[in-house]
């Protein structure tokens, strides 16, 4: 077995891990239980992010904007000030180094890579201030706590959390029937029904129509925000009668009694283990592991697995693994611009993220450039995890990640930035063939090609060496 | 399709071409002409872009929405203030307006739309190749695309060597891209490999470092490239955030402030091109237009005609050029939104035609599979 299955489904070994004897075993045992977080800086919980976030969309909206209305120049100070109160600008920066302190150090890193799937097939795409205090939380407490669940559990989890129905305008969506909807003229926003026919489970394979959104929609009015005049929009989950649209309702032929809050649970369970729906992430599943247009014979596996044990996630995701490892030998993959960071920061130890010391905040100022760096370097390569530009996340395919900007960005990176993030220890020649060694059966040509610079230590000469191992075909594609 | 040449051109290397080993062509088509493409993500609302005027109906299921200072283009329709440069330029005959149109999709799912806008194609994620990229292939026009975006967007693909600007913050080193180029063999790193080609003979200027957030030094850039006479023939711009379903508002909001990024970036080019500016064709592209009526959030859902706004000396006349549909109830598509009289595609066949000095019937079964798309050309640009 090659070794780069280790980095096929994880991110490749870190200096003081050795190739396992039985690299599929290896894997499969990693899906079992869900790792604990590892940052041991500040976790802050879903719930306090939320009242940050409310903290500033008030203070913003409800006091500034009318303190300041005809004082722009004092306006934006304030507001700048408000930024700093509240964390407006720190805490993704925070979150950016939870996610990556478990991808670089992980024992079950196998596990992680199928974290960030789920985060990214529920994406969050850039809307409002969810990238700033939600996106982070919401993948730490929603999507990976259901890792071990099935994915139906996943999908109810999903579809009543904040973040997903404030992503999708669910609190503005009202049973045009509904007392409320009646009183105030009001009707449904088809936008989260929609998505979670499209992209969460059955996808349009399954043949919806337009009714059958605006059925779906009927179906989700009243779960929305609470709503008060000091929290605004921030306020928790609930299901609201008054919203809801009353009668039966028809989605994909099959009808739902009239039965409030109930509704949800089975259309999502219909939807959930619907064929289509599980041929449809199967194959995402297989896209994101083995390659980009997986075969049939590639994904049926994986659909039995599902089948026998009615969608336990830890069973599918052995499934794909064992499928990874079987077509390991002669597929290909490309790697999207996080994975390939992370897989950097683990084969090679680098110094990202930054200690949790140093990434203490204290709201008395903006983040440091330091702070910035692992999030800056993110934006920087194209792929700031929880800004997707729409709710369908990132792509997974190679096309969207090959153009001449997006390569040399990864040049750039690897060049002129990752030599800063060598630690002093680790800049010997030595060093780097021996990360090589660990993770790449062609090592020694690889070594070859920065043979010239063997004797250099430099940040410069770092950077001639790593701008060329980093972009080589076998490291950007496996 | 001349297979030959095409290969010829991925295969070798476009200094022939400067050299003069071209064969003869006329001196009207030696007149380098552009096409800009804005694409606009989300779904741009035309009713608000280019609002109809005194209809009493789109008044009251659009109260929270409604525009007050609209600028006059003529007696049936305004202008949204923020598009100020085409209200500009429509006094010179270089803006105009294609209403009550629309790709032909009624799905209303942005993923679906946007691919469907791109590849032009009637099934989603069926075609892997964009519209545009089809029409620069059929006229053997290759790596003459250029996209200011950090990925090559859809709509481009399908011809080889397309570039994009969107500059890293720092330079690279060419030895550096020289040696990775070497190591890429075999079939499965094609892609990877003709991107780098292009990467490599990218003009002097595009290898500077930039702030690639400053979509004003994106856009001078494109303009002076597109200003080039051997430079690229098309470019590709891409703004998100026309989905509005909340908070949508009128002069301002959230609408307002994507159609000023748009009136921006034309501001530029115009500015920025000088002359080339009379060979130019720019047009927006949106995967649907929105509701008539507003919904819960003060927004509007996901609908099905929009508009085109256009701009460029390539221009016919000022004019709003549509086949109006109406918006009583039983005028509008499904009973919500504004219908689509005119294919859009029939617009862009025709604007490649014009600017590829392509035969448009030619380029209709080539890039659109024969598909029913009348020729506009004598309606809407200078022939």
């Amino acid at each position: 077995m090659s070794l780069n299955f280790y980095r096929r489904v994880a991110f490749g070994l870190s200096p003081n891990e050795k190739p396992d004897k039985d690299p599929l075993n290896w894997a499969i045992n990693q899906l079992d239980t869900i790792p604990d977080l590892l940052w041991p800086g500040t976790i802050p919980t879903e719930k306090d992010l939320r009242k940050k976030y409310g903290e500033w969309v008030y203070g913003d909206r409800e006091v500034l904007r009318k303190k300041f209305k005809n004082d722009k120049h004092a306006y934006r100070k304030a507001k700048d000030e408000l930024r700093i109160k509240t964390g407006e600008r720190y805490f993704e920066l925070n979150e950016h180094a939870i996610r990556h302190f478990q991808t670089k150090y992980s024992k079950q890193p196998v596990f992680e890579r199928f974290w960030l799937f789920w985060g990214n097939h529920f994406a969050i795409s850039e809307k409002d201030f969810l990238a700033e205090f939600s996106t982070g939380p919401y993948q730490r407490e929603i999507i990976r706590p259901n890792m071990v669940k099935t994915f139906e559990d996943m999908v109810q989890s999903v579809t009543t959390s904040w973040c997903m129905i404030h992503h999708l305008d669910n609190s503005e969506s009202f049973g045009p029937n509904s007392k409320k909807g009646m009183e105030w003229g009001e009707t449904i926003n088809e936008n989260h029904a929609r998505e979670l026919l499209e992209l969460h489970t059955v996808s349009p394979n399954a043949g919806y129509t337009q009714e059958d959104v605006i059925q779906l929609a009927y179906i989700m009015t009243g779960w929305a925000h609470k709503w008060d005049r000091k929290n605004l929009e921030t306020g928790d989950i609930w299901f609201d009668q008054e919203m809801h649209q009353k009668g039966d309702k028809i989605v994909l032929g099959v009808k739902y009694k009239n039965d409030a809050k109930r509704e949800l649970a089975k259309v999502i369970h219909d939807l959930a283990t619907h064929p289509i729906c599980i041929k449809f992430v199967s194959t995402k599943l297989c896209r994101h592991f083995i390659t980009d247009e997986p075969t049939d014979e590639m994904i049926n596996p994986v659909i039995e697995a599902w089948n026998k044990s009615d969608g336990n996630l830890i069973e599918i995701h052995k499934a794909v693994i064992t499928q990874a490892y079987k077509y390991n030998e002669n597929t290909h993959k490309f790697h999207p611009p996080e994975i390939w960071l992370m897989q950097l920061s683990r084969m090679f130890d680098l110094n990202i993220p930054l200690s949790f010391e140093k990434m203490n905040y204290t709201f008395k100022s903006k983040p440091n450039n330091r702070q910035r760096q692992l999030s800056w370097i993110l934006r920087e390569i194209g792929h700031s995890p929880y800004r997707a530009k729409q709710p369908n996340g990132w792509s997974d395919l190679e096309v969207d990640w090959v153009s001449p900007e997006l390569l040399l960005r990864r040049f750039w990176f690897a060049s002129v930035e990752l030599p800063m993030l060598v630690k002093s220890g680790n800049r010997s020649h030595g060093f780097i063939l021996s990360c090589l060694k660990n993770n790449f059966e062609d090592h020694e040509n690889m070594a070859s090609l920065i043979d010239n610079f063997k004797f250099g230590t430099s940040d410069y000469d770092l950077g001639q060496k790593y701008g060329v191992i980093c972009n080589l075909p076998g490291v950007l594609k496996i | 399709m001349n297979c030959t040449r095409r290969n010829f051109l991925i295969g070798g290397s476009t200094t022939l071409f400067l050299s003069g080993y071209f064969p003869k062509i006329s001196f009207a088509s030696m007149q380098k002409k552009n096409l800009i493409i804005i694409s606009l993500r989300g779904g741009m609302d035309g009713l608000t872009a280019i609002p109809v005027i005194g209809d009493k109906r789109l008044k009251k299921l659009r109260k929270k929405l409604i525009l007050e200072d609209v600028l006059n283009l003529n007696s049936d329709f305004g202008l949204h203030p923020k598009l100020e440069i085409f209200h500009k330029l429509w006094q010179k005959n270089q803006a105009a307006f294609v209403h009550a149109t629309n790709i032909p999709y009624t799905g209303r799912s942005h993923f679906d739309g946007q691919n469907l806008m791109e590849t032009g194609a009637h099934i989603p994620y069926k075609e892997k190749t964009g519209w545009l990229g089809r029409g620069l292939l059929a006229s053997n026009i290759i790596g003459k695309g250029l996209a200011i975006s950090l990925p090559m967007p859809l709509l481009l693909r399908g011809v080889p060597q397309n570039n994009n600007f969107f500059p890293s913050p720092d330079f690279v080193e060419t030895k550096l891209i020289d040696q990775i180029y070497n190591e890429f063999k075999g079939e499965h790193n094609e892609l990877i490999k003709s991107t780098l080609d292009t990467i490599r003979q990218r003009p002097l200027s595009m290898q500077i470092a930039t702030d690639s957030d400053d979509r004003k030094k994106l856009a001078l850039e494109a303009a002076k490239q597109l200003k080039d006479q051997s430079g690229p023939r098309v470019a590709v711009f891409d703004l998100d955030g026309f989905d509005t379903h909340a908070a949508q508002g009128g002069v301002d909001g959230a609408h307002a402030d994507e159609l000023e990024e748009v009136n921006k970036i034309v501001t530029i080019l115009h500015e920025n091109l000088g002359q080339a500016f009379d060979n130019t064709l720019i047009l927006t592209l949106t995967e649907f237009g929105r509701t008539i009526k507003q919904n819960g959030g003060y927004g509007t859902e996901h609908g099905y005609g929009s508009a085109i706004l256009m701009a460029g000396g390539l221009l016919k006349k000022s004019q709003v050029y549509a086949d109006w549909p109406g918006l009583k109830k039983k005028e509008l598509f499904e009973g919500r939104d504004l219908n689509s009289t005119i294919d859009s595609r029939a617009v862009y066949n025709s604007a490649m035609s014009i600017c590829f000095n392509q035969d448009p019937e030619f380029l209709r079964k080539e890039v659109f599979w024969g598909d029913e798309l009348p020729d506009l050309s004598q309606e809407l640009f200078k022939i």
